[in-house]
């Protein structure tokens, strides 16, 4: 079992067309403030490996990150926890906003490539509040999918919460049911969470598994 | 599998009459069958079982054999399958285990090529057998013979079709199929052959783990009989379970269900469930939302009510029309609504107006008809009359509730033989009638 790597999630990321928010790998504090600055406070810092552990078991991700000086200590209190573990590098990434959700993909060994879809965050870890198909699925279906939450009211708009872009979330679970069929290396995928607001989705955490 | 559900000949290699054997469980139940069918025994430690002739090997025989039935220890049974090659048979069950179960897939494996290569399909191995109904064959070692009915039960349990059977006495069925280990055929196989397969209108399947998850989910995909499943190992500890019983991967419930939502096929929790639901699916027609309920007792209307509305089921408001009708025939009963309370002293002139008003209303696509035993109650009678009123509207299906024990039992009787299911419970009348609902 193996993360792909950075570049690698990068491009399959785009070969399929699922939007993900604006991330560049850095070994260097320099040149990642140089991009953090390019893309505009405020950012997140985020630990990048290939080997599994759970990412806030070794402080390794840093959200709301709001100028230089933060920065620079987020960078610095990083590198020191993660001192002596194997990692690619710190991802820079620009914040979004919106509900979380959550959307993966995994091989049954009856069914083949399964995709899932939760509310992210605590929703998904405690309540389970999840919805699954076996792939591929079409628009209808990753719809469903959707509705199919007990929670889905959150991302409807209950008590006067934004209404959130549904089509943008349908979009990024046919893109997956395409990636299942075709990447057979790929053997499970976490986005866990998708920013999804009015305008659109962004998947912000991303573990692929080849 | 023409020849496996409908031989023309059996031969039984392993028969016996020592008592409490596979061997002659088997025995006694392929000579129940003799009128339709030629039976031979095989067995060469033996000169007679049952009165009958035994042959000491297959190829003994004369006559042509369609189906061998193969019930000796497993060391022998490769041997067996070579005879039975040697006789040109037809198809063959193998009813004894330790094979794949037991760690033991080189000799399965053997067993398949050698099958496969001489095109002759092949139930088992470690089955219970078959039992087709339709056509008085009982190849299995089950201790009675079902009556015969539109339900094709196929397990993957052989022992929990000896419950099955036996608790589902006014039940009848197409087809029994212990699939076994599907070494040649499979699961999906048999959903093919019973696809068309005109004595049979509902699929009813016990599984704990599939061979194939895409194949079943395409093959049932392109069934348009209703297939109701049950599915065991949903828990950690069941799926231990699973896989020293049948040695399958019995895999990830929550992915199970989903599968089965995508393949139009109905998945029920439990036996019960999957004998209410296979009952009202086989014997009553598929409707659409919006249900009648008629009752003598106002409790379990009430309750009814509330199973429908839990479950999402409509109950249409009577028309003024519906509400005219009755209050001609029903002028003791002031509330004329639905759930309709045609209180406790009805006597069935009051329930057979009530029920046919019922059924006149457009918007009513069904009813469940509840009747308590009260001191007055004549419950053969309202069979009579339910059964009656069905023919008249043979399109909305009725589902009854007469719910009690020894005092409504000739009344459920009779209801079940003219086809009309009852459940003791309203809860099950409730989720049976909505498995009917083709959006259900």
């Amino acid at each position: 079992m193996n993360i792909l790597s950075f570049k690698e999630t990068e491009l399959i990321l785009s070969k399929y067309k699922i939007p993900f928010c604006k991330t560049e790998i850095f070994n260097s504090k320099e040149k990642a403030l140089l991009f953090a600055q390019r893309i505009g406070f405020p950012v997140a810092l985020k630990v990048h490996a290939q080997k599994v552990f759970h990412k806030s078991e070794i402080k390794g991700v840093k959200v709301g990150i709001e100028n230089e000086e933060q920065f620079n200590l987020a960078w610095d209190e990083m590198m020191e926890s993660i001192e002596g573990k194997n990692i690619e590098g710190l991802l820079v990434q620009e914040m979004a906003y919106g509900n979380e959700v959550a959307i993966g993909m995994k091989r049954d060994k009856q069914f083949g490539p399964v995709l899932m879809f939760g509310l992210g965050g605590i929703f998904i870890e405690i309540i389970k509040d999840v919805s699954f198909r076996v792939a591929p699925i079409n628009k209808n279906e990753a719809l469903e999918m959707i509705k199919e939450l007990k929670s889905f009211k959150i991302l409807d708009g209950a008590r006067g919460k934004e209404k959130v872009n549904i089509n943008s979330l349908v979009d990024i679970l046919i893109s997956l049911s395409n990636l299942s069929m075709k990447e057979e290396r790929i053997e499970a995928i976490d986005f866990n969470p998708i920013m999804v607001n009015r305008d659109r989705a962004c998947v912000a955490d991303f573990r692929i598994i080849s | 599998m023409k020849n496996i559900f409908n031989p023309k000949s059996v031969a039984l290699i392993g028969a016996s009459e020592e008592k409490n054997t596979v061997g002659l469980g088997i025995s006694k139940n392929l000579l129940e069958g003799s009128q339709e069918r030629k039976v031979f025994f095989v067995n060469p430690n033996r000169d007679i079982v049952l009165g009958l002739n035994c042959f000491s090997k297959i190829t003994d025989i004369q006559d042509k054999i369609d189906l061998a039935v193969i019930a000796i220890p497993a060391k022998f049974v490769k041997e067996a399958v070579l005879s039975c090659v040697e006789k040109k048979v037809k198809g063959i069950i193998i009813i004894s285990g330790g094979f794949k179960e037991e760690g033991n897939e080189k000799e399965e494996e053997e067993i398949r090529e050698i099958v496969r290569k001489n095109k002759i399909p092949l139930i088992g191995p470690n089955c219970l057998g078959i039992i087709n109904p339709c056509a008085n064959l009982n190849a299995s070692f089950a201790p009675i013979t079902p009556k015969k009915g539109s339900i094709a039960f196929l397990s993957q349990s052989g022992a929990l079709i000896d419950s099955v059977i036996d608790m589902a006495e006014n039940i009848g069925f197409s087809k029994i199929v212990s699939y076994g280990n599907e070494s040649d055929l499979e699961l999906v196989d048999f959903l093919n052959y019973f696809k068309d397969d005109k004595e049979t209108k509902v699929i009813s399947i016990y599984v704990e783990g599939l061979k194939d998850g895409r194949k079943f989910m395409e093959v049932a995909k392109g069934i348009s009989k209703p297939i109701v499943l049950i599915k065991a190992g949903r828990s950690d500890k069941g799926i231990r379970a699973a896989e020293s019983h049948t040695g399958s991967l019995a895999g990830d419930y929550s992915v199970y269900k989903s599968a089965m939502k995508q393949s139009g096929v109905i998945l029920v929790e439990t036996i019960e469930e999957l004998l209410d639901t296979s009952k009202a699916l086989a014997w009553q027609p598929r409707c659409e939302d919006g249900i009648g309920i008629v009752t003598n007792g106002g409790g379990l209307g009430v309750l009814t009510a509330d199973y429908c509305f839990q479950l999402g089921i409509d109950l249409p408001e009577l028309e003024k029309g519906t509400v005219s009708f009755l209050d001609k025939k029903l002028k003791k009963v002031v509330n004329k609504s639905n759930p309709l309370d045609v209180i406790g002293d009805a006597m069935p002139e009051r329930y057979e107006a009530a029920i046919e008003a019922m059924l006149l209303q457009k918007n009513i696509k069904g009813l469940i008809i509840i009747s308590t035993p009260q001191i007055m109650t004549d419950h053969d009678k309202n069979a009579k009359i339910i059964v009656r009123l069905k023919k008249k509207y043979p399109t909305k299906p009725i589902m009854c509730c007469f719910v009690g024990g020894k005092l409504v039992s000739s009344a459920v009787k009779h209801l079940e033989e003219n086809n009309i299911p009852n459940y003791f419970e309203p809860m099950r009348a409730v989720k049976s009638i909505k498995s009917l609902m083709k959006h259900g």
